[in-house]
């Protein structure tokens, strides 16, 4: 190598990238047409090196970010040396483009310096609809890749700046709603352009010779701290097994068996085990499971390190074919976020054995997409949102009530755009009292969110999990509360699966309930902090019984304080008895039996008015 | 020295120093630094305005003016000092608060937290009422259920209520009925305020935490003002006092108090306005402002002398980078605020080598305690400021015009510890690589209220204040590619000045969501003539009558289905036929200049309608250059004319000169230079030339 490496030239060329990536990322927000890209933010953007290689990403979803490499390898591959200037290329195949699942594009855009490809923008964006069964394209019922919607191979969506209008008027025939799915295409071209046009002032500035070399030296840069942290890691190996419950009425639970070995400064993560490829939308192609595989190990690094894909080096897969975790065609793949999450669940699971102290308890599990279409006002429409929001308990902390999924960064829709925007009325929102896993540090809560239709009929799907397995709890912390669906919730409501094999459909009035597991605890509850308990009674998350049955803390309902003789006596009594005087499942089953009342709300989620409030001290 | 008749004072809160401007009918200028004193501000402000008037031999009598900058409203919210807040929702929405838009602001942290809602679960509360999405009432008020929480209020000693409701920018109905129950049955002392009247939009979540701020802060600004006056009062000042609202606009002490969450940004719209202002005199209306202290650097722009102003905010996470990528740290507050960008570089943010073996500048700073390690008051850390002496831009023996001496010794030291050894590198040249990562940090702060708006950066020149931001700003430029830099005189109390410039402001908005092609000319019109009315009687409560007034029309608009709006001007008088297709066209132009695309073919929501009202403040507008010279004329003779400076690289050491700004006058001069004054160090490196303009701004030119 001719030219040293400049610490500072190094740090100016990382800014410069990331500032690139995150520019692409305001540039759809701010454009994009359709609520699951602009307000969900259900999209990720990315600025690869000459080789196709990612060198900085934009402050988005996670789970996609370890995607990007499969796609650009592909592309580069497949079109080397048929690229011109003003090209872009689209794909959603997940059997042969690189993809995850077909509602995910890929637009990408070869960036040309002085004639050759320098680099590249990428950026993919879950569309709103892609075509198949159901409205929103994520039936969970689908059992062939087929049923699921419009594939479109790698092929470019723009030749030397003129448009595709093939690839363009087939979109456009195939999508249940063109104009969200086009507007979000242009705003990923605008935003690849907007990419574009800033490196080629870097590569202007810096020179080709320059850039290549920073861009290898990330990659290196990142390598070397990822090894570095691994080689801290003690070595072993380290087994874990979680589930998805299962489709439909009567679920088959679905395991995922990981093999998690540290050996110096690599990790082998070994998925041999894991649950054949299933018949249903929710295999997960290969990009999918490296992507949440890496976050998970991502996440296990306590400095900053460049967002260069040289860190994934040191991090080897075994994924077997025809797994759920590597489906073959013709697979079913367009509700396969869950199993991204369980990913990345059974891999943090595994390495909760090996560094405790970095490991939090299982979150909430996931995103739940629920999915409603129909006709209003003499057009189609489609809504879906992703419901998120619990963290599991933390080896110095509580987790955290209301907070997105670290795998799946993305945000809530505001109850009000919703109901300007759609035939749907939301009922309520907010945590659900009791919910969450007791432990020295409590897992965060449930989350309600409930719709109503407004109009004659809609078909509603509905994708989620975790009702008999639940978010693990760690170091004794118990675990999280079920997930359930409740349709007309009431004396004659209807509990609907978690994974329906069939679209329900609703009837004007009708209203389906959802209600988010809660996330999983740490460490022993009869350990945790009595003052803690007290403020999560006095701000009405927990319910006086219930911390007396799970924490053994006593507290006064006149004064609203801790009784501490009556607390210790307690938790001496249940730590001395056999079973430490704990029903492992006892806040579960009580959980439960008050779902099963189907109340108007929620025990507790509304202070309903009249209520003997407790006398407050001064 | 201020002559004059009639006199107008600015007063600029900081975390370290208040500074006070006095000037002149005749445009002569006064400064007076001061300590703060955090403890009540007010102190400092009467006592440095004081001694302010003694030393120039003013009559307090003479004022006809205070123009206040304050970061009292910021500070309640960052160190949880409100007031004991209740909020009222509608039944089954009491945790939007708390649930916020759930997003993380970061990509890989399990240990992240979230910032505590500034109301407790305990005390949000939950009424049985339900409006649809157009106004309708779909659930009537339960009054019922308004008195018990009203019961549960009074039990818990609440100083504030807030009430926001589901839809209430379409109806404000429930809201207003309970309001006046609340009001009924508490104390006058309780502070009640509505979404409606301080945030009539669409959104519940933005609406609900704006509106909980304005309660949480109502009781601390009402004390605030009231001590203040009091101080001023007692210092024989009896004129009216006007706050600097967030938007960059003054108001009256009665205003501020029904909407105090409007001056949360106070402090950092001062700078900002003065530079738009002083800038606009020299010719310059497309500027990118840059102002430096101790812990950030700030960026906001200027187009076409308007300041960029955003809706998009949010207060109490500390820094606070203009992106909606990383919002999601603090409590959303939704009222129009100068779009300023923030980023942890500053003087005292500490140099450190990575495990990666990167160097990195901040976010982590000294602060003022223990302070860069030349401060010798125990820091051991090598900071930004340390890295500056090194270089020989800041001269150890004249900060504050020699008031504080600095330690160089101690800068190398550290420098050489923490980075330089690690590194295995040359001290100086770490020194100049803090510089230039600084910089890159600081060109980051600039990218986000330029080219995420579509906007290059190199169309503008570069406007520099604060202590540090006219050190720095040549290396900032470079790295932008800005061919100009302007640095104002007492470019270290700029704030300060920029107070006496800014206009009395109002600003008044309502929601009117759907298509806009179904929305009817007159139903346009009727909504800005109520807005109009609301905005000239407010202008009239501050003493400006209707023909002073300029009234500016805007609409936010989206295409259907986008999150974001962008804000449109609407021509004034009665609205033409077209008028629909005018404001729609103009979205569609303003859309592709910001995202360089647009849809002919989708449809457009009409958002917000909205009237900002306005009225130069009275008073000298123009400060001659000679005020303005004189103004920061402290500067002492120097005994030495010139110093050993570094320039990176491609320069090394050079003799540099050193000279005062009025040294400038009537000349070029090419860098390497140095300019030293009274509050700040200018630096001109090679490349670079000097000059001075007729009002007092050093120029500075790339070549």
């Amino acid at each position: 190598m001719t030219e040293k490496i400049d610490p500072i030239t190094f740090e100016v060329i990382k800014n410069a990238l990331d500032a690139i990536a995150d520019e692409m990322a305001l540039v759809v927000m701010r454009s994009a047409h359709s609520a699951i890209c602009r307000d969900s933010l259900d999209y990720s953007t990315a600025v690869c090196d000459d080789q196709g290689r990612m060198v900085a990403q934009g402050l988005m979803t996670a789970l996609h970010m370890g995607s990007f490499p499969f796609a650009m390898r592909i592309l580069t591959e497949q079109y080397q040396g048929q690229m011109n200037p003003g090209d872009l290329f689209i794909t959603n195949d997940p059997y042969g483009g690189g993809g995850m699942h077909l509602p995910d594009i890929y637009v990408t855009q070869p960036i040309f310096f002085e004639g050759r490809v320098e680099g590249y923008a990428t950026t993919l964006v879950h569309a709103t609809d892609i075509g198949g069964i159901t409205p929103g394209s994520t039936a969970v019922h689908a059992t062939e890749i087929y049923q699921e919607g419009l594939r479109i191979p790698l092929v470019k969506f723009y030749d030397r700046g003129q448009v595709n209008d093939t690839i363009l008027k087939v979109i456009e025939k195939n999508v249940r709603v063109p104009k969200k799915v086009l507007g979000d295409l242009r705003a990923q071209v605008a935003a690849c352009h907007s990419a574009n046009k800033q490196m080629c002032q870097m590569f202007e500035k810096y020179g080709v010779p320059k850039m290549r070399l920073y861009f290898e030296e990330m990659h290196d840069c990142a390598e070397r701290v990822m090894r570095d942290e691994i080689r801290n890691l003690p070595d072993g190996s380290y087994r874990f097994t979680d589930f998805i419950d299962g489709f439909g009425e009567d679920p088959e639970p679905i395991p995922f068996r990981v093999k998690v070995t540290i050996k110096d400064d690599e990790v082998t993560v070994d998925w041999t085990g894991t649950s054949p490829q299933v018949k249903g939308a929710i295999n997960a192609p290969g990009p999918f499971v490296y992507s949440a595989t890496y976050l998970a190990l991502r996440c296990m690094v306590r400095s900053d390190i460049p967002n260069a894909e040289g860190y994934m080096r040191p991090i080897k897969l075994v994924v077997p074919p025809g797994t759920i975790v590597n489906p073959s065609l013709p697979a079913a793949a367009n509700a396969r976020g869950v199993t991204g999450f369980r990913v990345m669940d059974t891999v943090l699971g595994a390495l909760s054995k090996a560094v405790p102290e970095r490991v939090p308890a299982a979150g909430e599990g996931g995103a739940t997409n629920p999915s409603i279409g129909g006709m209003w006002k003499g057009e189609p429409f489609v809504f879906t949102e992703g419901i998120l929001g619990g963290w599991g308990g933390r080896p110095d902390r509580d987790g955290v009530d209301g907070l997105a999924n670290l795998a799946a960064n993305q945000t809530n829709q505001p109850v009000e755009f919703v109901e300007s925007d759609n035939p749907i009325e939301i009922v309520q929102y907010g945590l659900v009292n009791d919910s969450g896993g007791p432990g020295k540090f409590r897992g965060g809560m449930a989350i309600i969110r409930e719709w109503r239709l407004l109009v004659d009929e809609a078909v509603f799907t509905m994708r989620s999990d975790r009702r008999s397995h639940l978010p693990y709890g760690v170091e004794g912390g118990k675990s999280g509360t079920p997930s359930w669906n409740i349709l007309n919730p009431g004396p004659n409501q209807k509990i609907l699966p978690v994974l329906p094999q069939e679209s329900s459909v609703l009837k004007k009035g009708d209203s389906v309930r959802h209600i988010q597991p809660g996330a999983g605890g740490y460490g022993d509850p009869l350990m945790r902090d009595p003052q803690l308990v007290l403020e999560d009674v006095r701000d009405e998350k927990l319910g006086i019984d219930y911390v007396k049955r799970e924490y053994g803390v006593v507290i006064d309902q006149e004064k609203l304080n801790v009784d501490e003789a009556a607390t210790r006596r307690l938790r001496r009594r249940m730590a001395e008895s056999k079973d430490r005087g704990q029903d492992p499942e006892s806040h579960v089953r009580h959980f439960v039996r008050s779902l099963k009342l189907g109340r108007r709300y929620l025990p507790g989620s509304k202070t309903s008015p009249g209520k003997r409030s407790p006398k407050r001290t001064k | 020295m201020a002559k004059g008749k009639t006199f107008r004072v600015g007063a600029d809160i900081g975390g370290t120093f208040t500074d006070i401007v006095l000037i002149g009918d005749d445009g002569s200028i006064a400064t007076k630094k001061v300590s703060s004193t955090p403890a009540d501000y007010g102190v400092a402000i009467a006592a440095g305005l004081a001694e302010l008037l003694k030393e120039t031999d003013v009559d307090p009598a003479a004022i006809e003016g205070v123009v206040h900058g304050t970061t009292v409203v910021t500070n309640a919210i960052i160190e949880q000092k409100g007031a004991k807040t209740a909020l009222i929702t509608t039944a089954g929405f009491r945790d939007v608060l708390e649930l916020r838009r759930i997003r993380i602001p970061e990509l890989y942290n399990f240990f992240y937290d979230k910032i505590p809602p500034l109301v407790r679960r305990q005390l949000r509360f939950e009424v049985d009422e339900r409006m649809g999405p157009r106004g309708d009432v779909k659930t009537p008020l339960d009054v019922k259920s308004v008195e018990a929480v009203i019961e549960r209020i009074r039990e818990a000693d609440i100083q504030a209520v807030a009430i926001c409701l589901l839809h209430s920018y379409s109806n404000p109905e429930h809201e207003r009925k309970i309001a006046e129950m609340v009001r009924a049955a508490l104390p006058s002392s309780v502070f009640v305020t509505c979404s409606a009247d301080v945030l009539p939009e669409i959104r519940e979540y933005e609406r609900t935490s704006t509106t909980v701020i304005n309660a949480y802060v109502g009781p601390v600004v009402a004390s605030y003002m009231s001590s203040l006056l009091g101080k001023l009062n007692a210092i024989g000042v009896g004129a009216p006092l006007r706050i600097m609202q967030s938007n960059g606009g003054v108001m009256g002490t009665d205003a501020v108090l029904e909407k105090p969450a409007s001056i949360v940004e106070s402090g950092p719209a001062a700078g900002v306005i003065g530079a738009a202002t002083s800038a606009a005199l020299g010719g310059y209306l497309n500027i990118i402002t840059l102002d430096m202290g101790g812990t950030t650097a700030k960026a906001s722009m200027v187009e076409n002398g308007a300041v960029a102003k955003t809706s998009e905010y949010e207060v109490g996470a500390g820094i606070n980078l203009s992106s909606q990528l990383t919002k999601g740290r603090g409590h959303a507050l939704k009222l129009p605020v100068i779009d300023v960008s923030e980023i942890g570089a500053g003087g005292g943010s500490i140099i450190q080598v990575g495990r990666d073996g990167r160097l990195q500048v901040g976010p982590q700073s000294a602060g003022a305690e223990p302070g860069p390690a030349c401060y010798d008051g125990g820091g051991e850390e090598p900071t930004l400021t340390d890295a500056l002496v090194l270089l020989g831009y800041i001269n150890p023996d004249y900060l504050v015009g020699g008031e504080m001496l600095l330690n160089a010794d101690k800068s190398r030291q550290a420098m050489q510890r923490a980075v330089a050894e690690p590194l295995g590198k040359d001290l100086i040249e770490v020194a100049h690589g803090a510089l230039v990562v600084a910089g890159a940090t600081m060109m980051r702060a600039v990218k986000a209220v330029t080219t995420y708006r579509g906007r290059d950066p190199r169309d503008f020149a570069l406007f520099a204040f604060g202590g540090n931001g006219p050190v720095v700003a040549a290396q900032v430029a470079d790295q932008l590619q800005i061919k100009q830099v302007i640095v104002p005189p007492n470019p270290g109390l700029f704030s300060a000045f920029g107070l006496l410039f800014s206009k009395i402001e109002h600003e008044f908005a309502r929601t009117l969501f759907r298509r806009a092609v179904e929305v009817d000319r007159r139903e346009i019109s009727d909504v800005y003539d109520q807005l109009e009315v609301q905005t000239l009687s407010a202008m009239k409560a501050d003493g400006y009558q209707s023909r002073e007034v300029t009234l500016v029309r805007q609409a936010d608009l989206r295409y259907s289905g986008q999150a974001y709006e962008l804000t449109v001007p609407v021509d004034g008088g009665p609205l033409g036929k077209t008028i629909v297709e005018d404001i729609v066209e103009a979205f569609g132009a303003e859309h592709q200049r910001t995202y360089g695309h647009r849809a002919e073919d989708d449809p457009v929501d009409l958002v917000n309608l909205r009237v900002v009202g306005s009225a130069p403040p009275r008073g000298p507008q123009n400060i001659s250059p000679a005020a303005a010279i004189a103004g920061h004329g402290r500067a002492q003779a120097r005994d030495k004319p010139t110093r050993m400076a570094n320039f990176g690289a491609a320069h090394g050491q050079l003799e540099t000169s050193v000279i005062s700004r009025k040294d400038l006058l009537g000349r070029h001069q090419d860098g390497p230079l140095i300019i030293e004054e009274y509050d700040a160090t200018i630096v001109v490196p090679p490349g670079w030339s000097s000059t001075l303009d007729e009002w007092g701004n050093v120029l500075m030119k790339s070549r």
